[in-house]
């Protein structure tokens, strides 16, 4: 940052269409975070410098987001970080948790925000209560999890297309599957598989979700055990709310599909699954353009492939796009197929689709992008562009 | 000096005090020099105030920083150490020259923000943190006056954000300017090691790596002053975005 302020306060007296509010799923991300904000010159602090300071840090905007539409449209927006350091996302510090995302919030809407997407725990913290966040005047707040349902959805058909899974005659284990995001993807995906298998830590969540399934004609196995089921899986989602990446899947068939669609990531990297494909789901890409300012490309968005970011934080872009600031997503229960079509919608027509395939290992599809996925109506010929500064 | 003990202690504390009474005799004279820096400060507003009321308020500020570095003095003389003070130790002489160029521009405003804004949030912070497990009438003694330095904070922001409406780019290049000299300083004084030698205050080897033994640590105090500092900054309106790059390029 340089010696003059006014440029960045002179700012404020712009609209604020949408914020973002995350936090840093690991230490490393939140170092890169710091280090972008000393700036090249400085040294970046020394890891234990970081885990000592960035709990001190209030909720705060990090930078400002400029987004664009295929549509023509333009967005202008923030990304607020709550600064939940990355090893504080256990129950034991969810009333710490809940006040950093109230304040983050107060920061959106002091803003002057119309819509803000609660992105990873965020929504988990807050979710179905939103009666928690501070008093809102004009700004609208939304979980963004039925865009980021739309895209595990999307991914799992992708990747069943590209492995040559029959989905119909597939095995569906949902992990999480009572949360807001396992319950959507739950009623979007059984009616298209062979038999579903759900779980979730309480039981009495799994039974309604299940007698809800079996009303609609779904056969169901439910297990707090993931031990217990009586099949294994071949296509699972994993969509818990977990402070780390530590689940073990165990019974699953040995070539499965795994969607990892946790933030921060479910699977525990000790997981052995040789031959099970594993994706990281809910992602999308926006290809009309997306600026950071101060630069934190790859850094904030930490993906293989440029633009991509969590589908509950699109949400908030794609309806700010579409001028709509209405809350999409409320929490707990109210995803469904329809609206996750009409989320669908609104985001392909701002030019935000599913994001290339990918995990810790690399891409499943070098060479495609955005263009090329969840999209059948427009010209394939031409490809989007790909330098951000281009489309401002 | 062999500390003495305050007789009304129970023996419990008593001995827990004996141990760690070179402890806190280190964070009384940081607090007490810091204390007496701001009366000298003050006094030194005092002296380019037009308004015979400004004038008042600063004497009478200086009075209450006084005031508070005799209550560190008797609070050491409780346990029986002697508080002792350096106005000229490294750091807090830089913190004094800072103010004093301020005071030679005849800058009222950035003698506020240097004191009010900046040192206040480091005394408001560390005062309470100490306040909080500091034994008996010495913890007291912290929790109230980072209730009164609160007090002078709150006072001064009201001047400070309306001089910042009156032309906002002026005035946060001005809190940058400051913040670059100042908040360097005590960005460094608040280290968790001091690596640039002894500070000059303590009374023997640095009392950082002591600190856990009163359940405190040097981490903890810089991170609340920081967050004080940052949650001050937010008051007076400037953005958050640009006050969290200036906190994250201070020295370490």
């Amino acid at each position: 940052m340089g010696g003059s302020v006014a440029s960045v306060a002179g700012e404020r007296t712009i609209e604020t269409d949408f914020a973002l509010i995350g936090h840093q799923e690991s230490w490393r991300a939140a170092a890169d975070v710091l280090a972008v904000l000393r700036g090249p010159e400085r040294t970046p602090l020394p890891d234990d410098e970081i885990k000592d300071i960035l709990p001190w840090i209030p909720p705060r905007p990090v930078c400002h987001v400029d987004i664009g539409s295929v549509a023509g449209a333009k967005a202008r927006g923030l990304y607020i970080d709550s600064f939940i350091p990355p090893d504080r996302l256990e129950a034991a510090y969810v009333h710490e948790n809940i006040a950093r995302v109230r304040k983050a919030a107060a920061c959106a809407i002091q803003a002057g925000a119309k819509i803000v997407s609660l992105g990873g725990f965020s929504s988990i913290l807050i979710e179905g209560n939103f009666d928690q966040l501070p008093e809102r005047n004009d700004t609208v707040f939304t979980t963004g999890n039925t865009l980021t349902v739309a895209f595990i959805v999307q991914g799992i058909q992708k990747m069943c297309a590209l492995e040559g899974r029959n989905l119909c005659r597939s095995t569906l284990l949902i992990v999480g599957a009572t949360g807001d995001v396992g319950s959507g993807c739950v009623r979007c995906l059984a009616p298209l598989v062979g038999r579903v298998l759900l779980s979730a830590r309480k039981v009495e969540r799994l039974r309604r979700l299940a007698a809800e399934l079996q009303d609609d004609g779904v056969q169901v196995e439910i297990a707090t055990d993931l031990q217990r089921f009586s099949a294994e899986a071949d296509v699972v989602i994993c969509a818990a709310s977990l402070a780390s990446p530590s689940l073990l899947l165990g019974r699953i068939a040995p070539d499965a599909i795994v969607c990892d669609a946790g933030y921060p990531k479910n699977l525990s990297p000790t997981a052995e699954m040789l031959d099970a494909k594993v994706f990281f789901g809910g992602l999308g890409q926006i290809t009309g353009g997306m600026k950071f300012a101060p630069d934190f490309h790859g850094v904030l968005n930490r993906h293989p492939f440029p633009d991509v970011v969590h589908g509950c934080l699109l949400e908030g872009m794609a309806l700010a796009l579409e001028h709509r600031f209405e809350p999409f997503s409320q929490g707990r229960g109210f995803i469904t197929p329809e609206r996750v079509d009409e989320i669908e919608t609104i985001a392909a027509r701002q030019g935000i689709y599913l994001a290339p395939l990918y995990n810790a290992d690399g891409s499943f599809e070098d060479g495609l992008d955005a263009r090329w996925n969840g999209r059948e109506d427009e010209s394939m010929g031409e490809r989007p562009s790909r330098t951000v500064e281009s489309s401002y | 000096m062999e500390p003495l003990i305050d007789v009304n202690c129970s023996p419990m504390e008593c001995t827990s005090l004996s141990r760690s009474a070179p402890i806190w005799q280190d964070i009384l004279a940081q607090a007490m020099t810091g204390e007496l820096l701001a009366a000298m400060n003050y006094t030194s507003l005092s002296e380019i105030c037009d308004d015979p009321a400004e004038v008042a308020d600063a004497l009478e500020h200086s009075e209450c920083e006084r005031g508070h570095a005799a209550v560190f003095a008797a609070e050491g003389r409780k346990i029986g150490v002697e508080v002792c003070n350096n106005v000229d130790a490294k750091h807090w002489k830089r913190l004094r020259d800072a103010f004093l160029r301020c005071i030679t521009e005849r800058d009222f405003i950035g003698c506020l923000i240097v004191q009010e804004i900046m040192l206040e949030s480091f005394a408001v912070a560390s005062y309470s943190r100490v306040g909080n497990v500091g034994p008996g009438s010495l913890g007291e003694s912290f929790a109230r006056i980072a209730a009164e330095e609160g007090e002078h904070v709150d006072h001064a922001m009201a001047i400070l954000r309306a001089e910042r409406a009156r032309d906002v780019q002026r005035f946060d290049d001005k809190v940058y300017r400051l913040h670059l000299d100042v908040m360097t300083t005590l960005a460094q004084m608040l280290a968790k090691e001091c690596k640039d030698g002894h500070c000059e205050v303590c009374h023997a080897s640095c009392v950082k790596p002591s600190l856990f033994e009163v359940s405190l640590s040097a981490a903890e105090l810089r991170g609340a002053s920081l967050q004080q500092y940052l949650k001050t900054l937010d008051m007076l309106g400037i953005p958050g975005e640009v006050t969290l790059a200036w906190v994250a390029q201070l020295p370490v």
